[in-house]
Formats: structure tokens, sequence, C-alpha cells
């Protein structure tokens, strides 16, 4: 690798042509100091001419200084050189670390076109540098390879997350929406339950109006069936007493009956009997009209009876129909009073179930109420996460973007 | 002068009403309580539906009786010679009842006049014309 010099390096001035110290007098101490003050402050291009001092000692000095000066000249000769030298590698040294860091070719080594031991140092140095940035170089690749890696899955990340945001944002909207609903229909649950309690106590007092009724109409069938059968053995007892009455106008008729023979054959005794009958006929006759009248009588007695007989039995038909009637009622009425008492049952549990269902339903309101106030504020929550989605997304791709031009910018690095 | 007086004895047969003698009959007496065999019922007189009483008149044989059936017995009743009637020609060929022995009119209605032993006569001649309804046999 040639090296340039770039810029001029300051050198310590060199005594071009020696100068000669004008002395009117010569030789004398005082040029002598004068020549020692010029060399101590640099001006090495003083000439002392030690033949031109006359005292030996002065001379002796002037040519130690003589001696002196021209040594530091060549030394200084040596050293200007040497700092011409190093300065010309500083400068190559630097030219080829900017050529380097330009070109991003790492993969050299540093060639200095100048060499010196002063530039050991330095050019260990610089390849110390090329070795770390070639490290970095590498760790910033695999890096930049990593960052776009995992930038890309973040942009995939971010897209999704903002996509399942903007779905959740859309589903926590629908929930509201839904919640709302659900509020309006808790409310009006809630409505309908109170008033089906209400309707519900209101059956309920109805219900045991009609218990109380029906208990009521029971005790009037018991009664209706007591007396049907007191009707009845009163019919019963009228039965028998018109059956005696009827063996009793049996035996009158019976009575009757041979009354009227009787008087049929005194009147067919007495007409045999001629004129002499005459008066027995009469009297046959007169028995005979009796016997008639009360065989008319019992006819119509028999007739009566037999009515008797008819309405009594009638009235016994009806009186057992009454006690059936009755005794049916009774048990419809038992079977009314226990479906009653199933239906007071089941509308005291309805009752129940609709005020439990009120309170259900209040309480199931203001949850609900507490859901929606909930849910608007995860919505709002989530419209901010779908805009910070949104920005990460941003950011993400941006990110990809920066990780493709870091690999892109790592990749003008050559360091194999 | 005083007319002779008949004394009949009136009863009923079916809807007709008759008359006989009181001197053919011994008693009027009941069809229940009468002897099994005595009865006489079926007649040309006619069908009986009440057998509520029955006629009872002396038999063929000494000591004998026999009891015609009849629905009522409707009393005695005297009636003068005048109000006696003969059969007319044409009535013996509408009856063929030989036992009518004549007419009686009572509150001017023809009664015929039955002469009982000759019914009772006729019927244990011949057989029974009507046959007695089922409960004629008690």
């Amino acid at each position: 690798m040639a090296a340039k010099p770039a810029t001029k390096t300051k050198l310590p001035k060199q005594p071009s042509s020696p100068r000669t110290l004008a002395r009117p007098n010569g030789g004398d101490a005082a040029s002598l100091a004068e020549a020692v003050n010029a060399f101590a402050k640099g001006k090495l291009d003083v000439i002392i001419k030690p033949q031109d001092y006359s005292d030996p000692g002065l001379r002796l000095i002037a040519e130690a200084l003589q001696g002196a000066g021209q040594g530091i000249g060549t030394q200084l000769k040596e050293f200007n050189e040497r700092v011409k030298n190093v300065s010309q590698g500083v400068d190559e040294a630097i030219e080829a670390l900017i050529r380097l860091v330009v070109q991003g070719d790492l993969s050299g080594e540093l060639r200095l076109a100048v060499t010196d031991s002063a530039l050991t140092p330095l050019i260990a140095g610089i390849a110390q540098v090329m070795e770390t940035l070639k490290r970095f170089v590498t760790e910033i690749r695999e890096a930049a390879l990593q960052l776009s890696t995992s930038s890309a899955e973040v942009l995939a990340a971010a897209t999704q997350n903002e996509s399942s945001t903007a779905a959740q944002a859309s589903a926590i909207h629908e929930t509201t929406a839904t919640m709302e609903e659900l509020k309006g229909a808790s409310h009006q649950i809630a409505e309908n339950a109170q008033m089906v309690a209400a309707i519900a106590e209101q059956t309920l007092i109805g219900a045991r109006a009609g218990e109380g009724s029906i208990k009521a109409f029971m005790a009037s069938m018991e009664k209706v069936r007591h007396n049907a059968v007191e009707v009845d053995e009163a019919i019963g007892k009228l039965s028998k007493r018109v059956e005696r009455i009827g063996t009793v106008v049996e035996v009158i008729d019976e009575i009757a009956d041979r009354s009227d023979l009787l008087a049929l054959n005194a009147a067919l005794e007495g007409a045999k009997a001629g004129e002499a009958g005459r008066g027995f006929s009469i009297v046959a006759a007169e028995m005979r009209r009796l016997a008639e009248n009360v065989m008319e009588s019992t006819k119509e007695i028999k007739n009566l009876i037999t009515e008797i007989r008819e309405s009594t039995h009638s009235a016994k038909e009806a009186s057992d129909g009454n006690k059936r009637e009755a005794s049916e009622g009774e048990k419809l009425g038992g079977a009314a009073i226990q479906s009653v008492s199933g239906i007071l049952s089941g509308i005291q549990e309805t009752s129940d179930a609709a005020r439990v269902i009120h309170l259900a339903t209040q309480q199931q309101r203001t949850a609900t109420e507490q859901v929606v106030l909930s849910m608007s504020e995860i919505e709002e929550v989530t419209r901010s996460a779908q805009s910070g989605s949104r920005q990460a997304t941003g950011a993400a791709s941006e990110l990809t973007k920066l990780a493709e031009r870091l690999a892109e910018l790592v990749k003008r690095f050559k360091i194999d | 002068m005083n007319e002779h007086v008949n004394e009949l004895l009136m009863f009923q047969i079916g809807a007709r009403v008759f008359a006989s003698t009181v001197r053919d009959v011994v008693r009027i007496g009941n069809v229940a309580e009468a002897a099994p065999g005595t009865l006489i019922e079926g007649t040309s007189l006619g069908a009986t539906f009440a057998r509520e009483r029955g006629v009872v008149v002396a038999g063929e044989a000494a000591g004998t009786e026999a009891t015609l059936v009849v629905d009522q017995v409707l009393g005695v009743r005297s009636v003068p010679d005048s109000q006696l009637l003969p059969l007319p020609a044409f009535v013996t060929a509408v009856i063929p009842a030989s036992a009518v022995s004549g007419l009686v009119l009572l509150e001017d209605a023809p009664t015929l006049v039955v002469d009982l032993p000759a019914l009772v006569r006729e019927r244990l001649a011949a057989p029974p014309a009507h046959p007695p309804p089922p409960h004629a046999t008690a």
C-alpha cells in the first residue's frame, strides 16, 4: 500500500547557511556569550571561528561551542528527517484508513511506504482498529440480518396485532351494542317479571277466594246430600205409610165388595120374596149404594195412592239423584279443592319465581350496565390500542426498511 | 087392577146389559171363590173383561150349581109385564143364542132377557164360542 503525504508537517528550522558573527573588535568573551545566547534561542547558524579568539580559554570554549553546534545541527537534521518520515507514514496510515473506511474494504492489511519504528504502534493500532471494525461489521451484519428478520417478524406481528385489534375493536363494539340491547331486554324482563308477579298475586287472591267458594260449595253439597238423605228417609216412611194405607184401602175395598155382594144377594132374596121382601130389597139397595160409594171412594183412594206411589217413586228417584249429584258434587269439589290447592301452590311458586326473576333481572340490569360501562372503557382502550397498533405497524414497517437499509449499508463493508 | 111385576136381575157382560129373572138365580158370588169347573163364560152373550161377579145358577143335576161369569151385577129391577116383550123374528135370526127369551124395555131401551138355565144347558152342550181370557182359569 503506497502512502503519500497529505499535509506538510512543520519541522524545526534547519540552518541553511552559517552566519558569522561580525565583531569589529573580534574574539572576545562578549561575542562568545552572544553566540551561546543564540544557541540557547535555537539559532544554530551562528559561525564561531575559534581562531578569532586570541584568548586560549575563549578559543577552547569557542571550539567546544563550534563542535556542539555542528553536532546539534547534525542531530537536528536527522531528527527532522525522521519526523518527516514519521509524518509521511502517519499521513499514509490516515489516508489508508480513510480509504478503507470510504471503500469499506476491511479484508486487506495496512502497508505503508515508509518504515519507522515509531509507526509500529500506529500500524498495530490501526490493524487492531481494523480487526475491531471487521468484528463490528461482522456483528453488525449479523445483527442487521437478525434485525431484518426480527423487524419482519415484528412487522408481521404488528400487522396481525393491528388486524386483531381492529377485529377486537369491532367485536367489542358489537358486544357493547349487544350488551346495550341486553340491558334493554333486562329492563323489559324486569318489568315483565314485576307484572307477572303482580298478576300472580292477584291470581293468588282470586284463587284463594275460589278455594273459599269451593269449600262453601262443598259445605252446601254436604248439606244437600244430608237433606237428600233426610228426604229419602221421609220418602221411605211416606212410602211405607202409603203402602199401609193401600193395604187398609184394600181391606176396605174387600169389605165394600163383600158388602156389595151381600147387598146384591139381599136384594135378590128380597125380589124372590115378592111383595114381602120389598122393604128388604130397598134396604139392600141402599146398602149396595153405600158399598158402591165406598168402593168408589176406595177406587179414588187407590188412584190417589197410585199417584202418590208414582210421585213418591219420582221423589225417591229425584232424591237418589240429588244424593248422587251431591256426592258427585262433593267429589268434584274435592277434586276442585285439590286442583285449586295445586293452582295456589303453582301460583305461589310462580309469584315467588317472578319476584326472584325480577330481583335477578334487576341485578342483571345493574351488572349489564356495569358491563356496558366497562365495555365502553374497553372499547376506548381498544381504540387507543388500535391506534397504537397502527403506529406500531408503521414503526415496524419503518424499522424493517431501516433494517434493510442497514443490511445494505453493512454489505458495503468487505471483510473476507 | 095391579099389573104383575117381574123381578129381573140386571148384569153386564162386556159392554152389553142383560136381564134375567131372579127365580133362576141361586145367589150372587165372587168368581174367585167359585169351585173349579163350575164357571161358565165365553158364551154367546159375549166376552167378559172384569170378571168381578158370578151369577150362580142351579145345575141340571140336583144339587149342582153353575156360575155364569159376568163383569158386573147391576142390581134388581121390578118390571111390569107390559115391558116384557117377545123376541122379534129378525132378532132370532141375528142372535144365535137360544137362551135369549125376550126383551124388556128399560127407559125405552130394549134389553135382552136371558134364560139362565137354558144358557147353562146350551153352554154345557157346546164348546165355548169365545175362548176365555188367560186370567179366567183362576
